[in-house]
């Protein structure tokens, strides 16, 4: 009882302390520490080649190879994401059907699976063995082993950040806004494209951002299901076990300046901010 | 026009029940109930956002109930005004005004007559509530909808703003020639705007009629209460005389705790009575030319509401109230505690 009364107490006195600036000064040292955590590794990194050995490594063709693949598959598996996945957020955020609460957690489930475990899962379901991967096969659709098996993998570990992305998007979209389209004459498709869409947009844009980041960073899953052709974090990855840091880091750093850029570039690009309420 | 037919629909908790209501071509009608009594819904269902389960819904003589939205030809006024964050004032204005050509200027003319023309180009975001609540408007009457529905459009307003906004919806009803459905939960409202008011409660319409009428005669002590017409009072009436021979009425007296009236009634046995504040005289001196329905009472207190004022009343161990002007509660210098006569003219008893 007395711990439970003093623990109460503390509760009470941190209450009070938040509006003093003690508190804050506490929360911005902490967040430094954290943000110097994240931010120290990716500038060690970028300050560890000299440009020279990083001219090198661009006229390297096989990294040249691996980095134009990752960055091809990312972004197929990342377009097919938005195209079946959006819609599916969609329907999660706006429409009453039994077993959506189930369908959130199905769609949870690669977020939580250690990716060489999904890459596994793959491997059995997409195999030319299996049914699945053996249909495919004979309509001439090689999977593992083969590129279509990189961006099997990406899909399936990125999907669900469009599909959440995109539902919390729609979510945030008030309904009334498309009724008030509606009696002004639009027909529900009209409305969908002149309304929900661009306010939604641009939280489905920053879910298919985090997709396309997460599949460019996806290695687990890649290595099982295709080795080769690498992509890049399987070549980084390669290089570190054949030759150790030396050979890892001009690779590293090259897509690490990549993988930058394009979100540098598509952020910039990304329409205006709008709150939908 | 708008012509409900024995409308019943359901929409999340709120049910309606046999709804049935006529507003004439270019009328105002005024739909008045409690908060939750389901006013939001019948909107919605003569929009066409919710389907009715039985009954028809007639705009313009044409039955709409099973058209949609988009093709109904209404104009609707959410309570939160529900603008486009995403696209300017103009454009939220001239939104369902689509590849007309004469977009620009119906755009400026509704502009100009809501006086809402220095922000066209600015984003609705940040503007104040009646400033939003007037885009609305223009947005909803551009491409001139033969209905206009308001839900609770004072809402959020002052009462400065609501009384300019009042005085403009009679002009706009006026120039667009556009009939108005407008819900409220406000008394004021229903009795200053509309032609027809309706009073909606447990789903199902109370009482319906033009608004002196429904003030007048409530139908029913919900209907009396809700619209404050007067002290509802609940008792028994005792025949006193001849029943007359065409009216079918007769003199009674209506007993309901130490208070007798006399009163012109129907039928005997338990009744309300309504006894509406402008029909209670009070003075300082027994009245003369009021043989009956004189009392004694005791002043409880004196609400004063600019030029009139309630005086709250304690007469035999009932509370009444009498309206009466500022200048009588100084001439009569009413304190609480005193003691005065007030006297109720039989027939302003209105028997429930």
């Amino acid at each position: 009882m007395e711990s439970i009364a003093s623990a109460q107490q503390t509760g009470l006195s941190l209450g009070v302390a938040r509006s003093s600036p003690g508190f804050g000064l506490l929360g911005a040292f902490l967040g430094a520490l954290l943000v110097l955590f994240i931010i120290g590794p990716i500038l060690r990194l970028l300050w560890a080649s000299d440009p020279a050995t990083l001219a090198a490594a661009a006229g390297d063709p096989e990294i040249r190879a691996a980095i134009v693949l990752t960055v091809l598959t990312a972004s197929v598996a990342t377009g097919m994401a938005v195209l079946l996945g959006a819609p599916l957020g969609y329907l999660l955020a706006r429409r009453q059907f039994p077993g959506r609460t189930l369908l959130r957690g199905v769609l949870d489930l690669p977020v939580m699976i250690p990716h060489p475990v999904a890459g596994i899962a793959l491997l059995l379901f997409l195999g030319r063995h299996s049914p699945v991967g053996g249909a495919l096969a004979a309509m001439g659709l090689e999977v593992v082993s083969h590129v279509p098996g990189i961006i099997a993998a990406m899909l399936f570990v990125s999907a669900p950040l469009v599909v959440s992305g995109s539902r919390e998007a729609f979510a945030s979209v008030d309904p009334t806004l498309e009724r008030v389209a509606r009696t002004l004459g639009d027909t529900p498709w009209q409305a969908f494209r002149r309304i929900t869409l661009p306010l939604a947009g641009r939280g489905i844009v920053t879910g298919a951002l985090l997709a396309w980041g997460r599949s460019v960073s996806e290695f687990g899953a890649i290595v099982i299901l295709t080795y080769h052709p690498k992509v890049a974090s399987v070549l980084i990855f390669d290089r570190f076990t054949l030759s150790g840091l030396p050979g890892a880091v001009p690779a590293a750093t090259l897509l690490l300046l990549v993988a930058l850029a394009v979100f540098i570039l598509l952020r910039i690009l990304e329409p205006p901010a709008e709150r939908a309420r | 026009m708008i012509r409900l037919e024995q409308v019943s629909l359901r929409a999340g908790t709120f049910r309606l029940t046999d709804v049935s209501l006529e507003v004439p071509a270019g009328g105002y009608a005024l739909v008045i109930g409690p908060t939750g009594c389901g006013k939001t819904s019948l909107l919605e269902a003569i929009a066409g956002h919710v389907p009715v389960t039985t009954g028809r819904i007639f705009l313009q003589d044409r039955d709409v109930t099973s058209v949609p939205p988009e093709a109904r030809r209404i104009g609707f006024v959410y309570q939160a005004y529900h603008l486009f964050p995403h696209l300017s004032v103009r454009a939220n204005i001239s939104y369902g005004l689509k590849d007309d050509p004469a977009a620009g200027r119906r755009v400026e003319e509704l502009a100009t007559m809501l006086g809402i023309a220095p922000l066209l180009d600015r984003s609705p975001r940040g503007l104040s509530g009646g400033e939003q609540q007037r885009i609305a408007l223009a947005r909803a009457l551009a491409p001139r909808p033969a209905v206009l529905l308001l839900d609770e459009p004072f809402a959020a307003v002052d009462p400065a703003m609501r009384r300019m906004l009042r005085r403009e919806l009679q002009d706009i009803r006026e120039r667009e020639g556009v009939t108005i459905l407008h819900v409220t939960h406000d008394v004021d409202d229903a009795l200053r705007l509309g032609d027809l008011i309706a009073v909606l409660g447990n789903g199902r319409i109370a009482q319906a009629g033009p608004p002196e009428e429904v003030f007048r005669y409530p139908e029913s002590a919900f209907v009396a209460d809700f619209l404050g017409a007067g002290t509802v009072l609940k008792g028994t009436l005792t025949r006193t005389g001849e029943r007359e021979k065409t009216t079918r009425r007769f003199p009674a007296r209506f007993e309901s705790g130490g208070l007798q009236l006399e009163v012109i009634a129907e039928r005997e046995g338990g009744a309300y009575a309504v006894i509406r504040p402008e029909d209670v005289l009070v003075s300082r001196q027994p009245f003369p030319d009021y043989p009956r329905n004189r009392f004694a009472a005791t002043v409880h207190r004196v609400e004063r509401l600019g030029p009139v004022a309630n005086v709250h009343l304690d007469a035999s161990g009932q509370r009444l109230m009498a309206a009466i002007t500022a200048a009588t509660v100084d001439t009569l210098a009413l304190r609480p505690g005193d003691a005065v006569s007030i006297a109720i003219k039989a027939t302003a008893v209105h028997l429930i």
